[in-house]
């Protein structure tokens, strides 16, 4: 679709787009750079848990939307939680109503948590293993399968899924392992999609280590700090490669290598 | 801390799904290859497949320092399976002064093939099987290393059996892609963690068994399920011994890279 606009005309179209973990970190940059590459028309639906930062980010985005006729919907949502999930696809059916004529639907799987670092014989929880699974592995698959039949396959309407990724779902890391397992069970889930559903171009992508709170926890855990991307940078990342569009559908891609 | 070659020591061996199928010729294997005074735990839901198999094995010789085996009757995606698994092992072989402990987490299921990722709308159904799949092998292996801890003259092996599917995307086959990937990877990490656990995924290949048979009536997709139909016609299924065979070489000659994936091919 690229080769059809000039570049500097390039956007996500008239778009449907869903950002789980809005409310800060990447998923609030990535909002905000959606917004600017939308056309008159499209719909933001923000996705987390606190009401009350989505509200925040949602007057942020007010004047520019307004303008834009952008459409930003906020749904407070525990999204561990099957009535969480449950709620965002039932605000996406709603809002589709307002949205009948996008022509993508973009869905970008990146709530997530870090898990108790911690060595792997520590985890002898069954319940603490399989709910931190819950929400970072069968959530996002049952959202994303949620929201793909709201929006069903229709000639014009392309639709896109992005899995917000790590470069710990292709390596392990010692004391990681919840983390490392979520990325690569994800990661593996994706890539079926991308091979079941021609139709859908499904995009697993890791952004780096970032300034947001889960690198906080990180630091606060392990004692280590890494040179840090200001978010806005892998936020710039995945938009040109949403906007060029070239990518192989299950693809994983870094940061560090586009 | 080097195999001796012939055997795998005086043992404990824990493996879970050893009522049938791959779980119940890797225990059978097993059985011949550790030494005497060596303890046999047998971990599945189906204890009177467990018991049958527990009459073959045990061999109580002259001197009672035959085999032991154990039959643990448990459900691994509940709490209580696992401690249950522990508790047998940390009884059996407190008096046992083992020299090798082998964990092989066989027991997982296929999960539902019929359909495609964009049904899995019900969260409770991924949960639960990434609880039996992923979870549970992640908590057993856990407790039994904890109870089994690092010391001088104790060797320790942790096998994941694994499959073609952690590496490499089926349609409709989306859970039992992502355990296995998942379970791939977390035991990377444990091999990273621990140098001195000798950790090894290993995958089977296509073996004649109930879960294939499963997969074979169920699998949606249409070119997935020719090929497998396709193994089965043409013979090229493998039998549950020549694959255990197979895992059996590996763990005697302890040369494997720990964490890595071997594929019964790649022996």
């Amino acid at each position: 679709m690229s080769d059809l606009f000039p570049a500097k005309l390039r956007t996500l179209g008239r778009c449907f787009c869903i950002i789980t973990g809005a409310s800060r970190g990447f998923g609030w940059a990535l909002a905000h750079k959606v917004s600017h590459l939308v056309q008159p028309g499209s719909v933001l639906l923000l996705v987390a848990r606190s009401e009350a930062l989505l509200r925040t980010l949602k007057e942020e985005l007010r004047s520019f939307a307004s303008e834009r006729e952008l459409h930003v919907h906020c749904v407070a949502a525990d999204l561990s939680t099957r009535d969480g999930v449950n709620a965002t696809v039932a605000a996406a059916k709603r809002e589709r109503a307002l949205a009948d004529d996008v022509d993508h639907v973009l869905l970008v799987n990146n709530a997530a948590s870090l898990g108790d670092i911690s060595g792997f014989v520590s985890f002898t929880d069954l319940e603490q293993v399989t709910s931190y699974l819950s929400f970072n592995v069968s959530s996002a698959l049952a959202l994303t399968a949620g929201l793909l039949q709201v929006f069903p396959h229709a000639p014009g309407r392309r639709r896109t899924v992005v899995n917000v990724s790590s470069v710990f779902a292709l390596q392990p890391l010692q004391s990681w392992v919840l983390y490392c397992t979520a990325k690569a069970a994800r990661g593996m889930m994706f890539r079926v999609l991308a091979q079941e559903e021609p139709t859908v171009k499904v995009l697993s992508y890791s952004p780096g280590p970032m300034e947001t709170e889960m690198q906080e926890e990180i630091r606060r855990l392990t004692g280590i700090s890494h040179r840090l991307l200001p978010c806005h940078e892998p936020a710039d990342k995945l938009m040109k490669l949403l906007l060029d569009y070239d990518f192989r559908s299950g693809a994983h891609l870094d940061f560090f290598d586009v | 801390m080097s195999s001796s070659g012939g055997d795998l020591g005086r043992a404990l061996c824990v493996v879970t799904g050893a009522s049938r199928g791959f779980g119940r010729a890797v225990a059978v294997d097993l059985s011949r290859l550790v030494r005497p005074g060596s303890v046999l735990v047998l971990v599945a839901r189906s204890v009177d497949d467990l018991r049958a198999l527990q009459a073959e094995l045990a061999r109580p010789e002259a001197g009672g320092t035959g085999l032991t085996v154990k039959c643990v009757e448990a459900d691994l995606a509940q709490t209580d399976g696992v401690e249950r698994a522990v508790k047998a092992s940390e009884e059996a072989a407190a008096a046992a002064e083992i020299e090798h402990m082998v964990l092989v987490n066989n027991a997982a299921s296929l999960g539902d093939v019929s359909r495609c990722a964009q049904s899995f709308t019900r969260m409770a159904e991924v949960d639960s099987y990434l609880s039996f799949n992923v979870s549970s092998a992640l908590c057993l292996t856990a407790r039994l290393l904890q109870a089994f801890p690092r010391r001088p003259g104790l060797r320790r092996t942790v096998v994941n059996v694994s499959s073609l599917c952690a590496v490499q995307p089926y349609p409709t086959w989306v859970l039992y892609c992502s355990g296995k990937a998942a379970r791939d990877m977390m035991f990377r990490v444990l091999a990273e963690e621990e140098p001195d656990i000798r950790v090894l995924s290993y995958a089977p290949g296509p073996l004649d068994t109930a879960m294939q048979t499963e997969a074979r009536s169920t699998t949606a997709d249409p070119k997935m399920k020719q090929m497998i139909s396709d193994l089965f016609a043409q013979g090229r299924l493998l039998s549950c011994e020549e694959s255990s065979a197979k895992l059996m070489k590996l763990l005697l000659e302890d040369k494997f890279t720990s964490g890595s994936h071997v594929d019964i091919y790649d022996v």
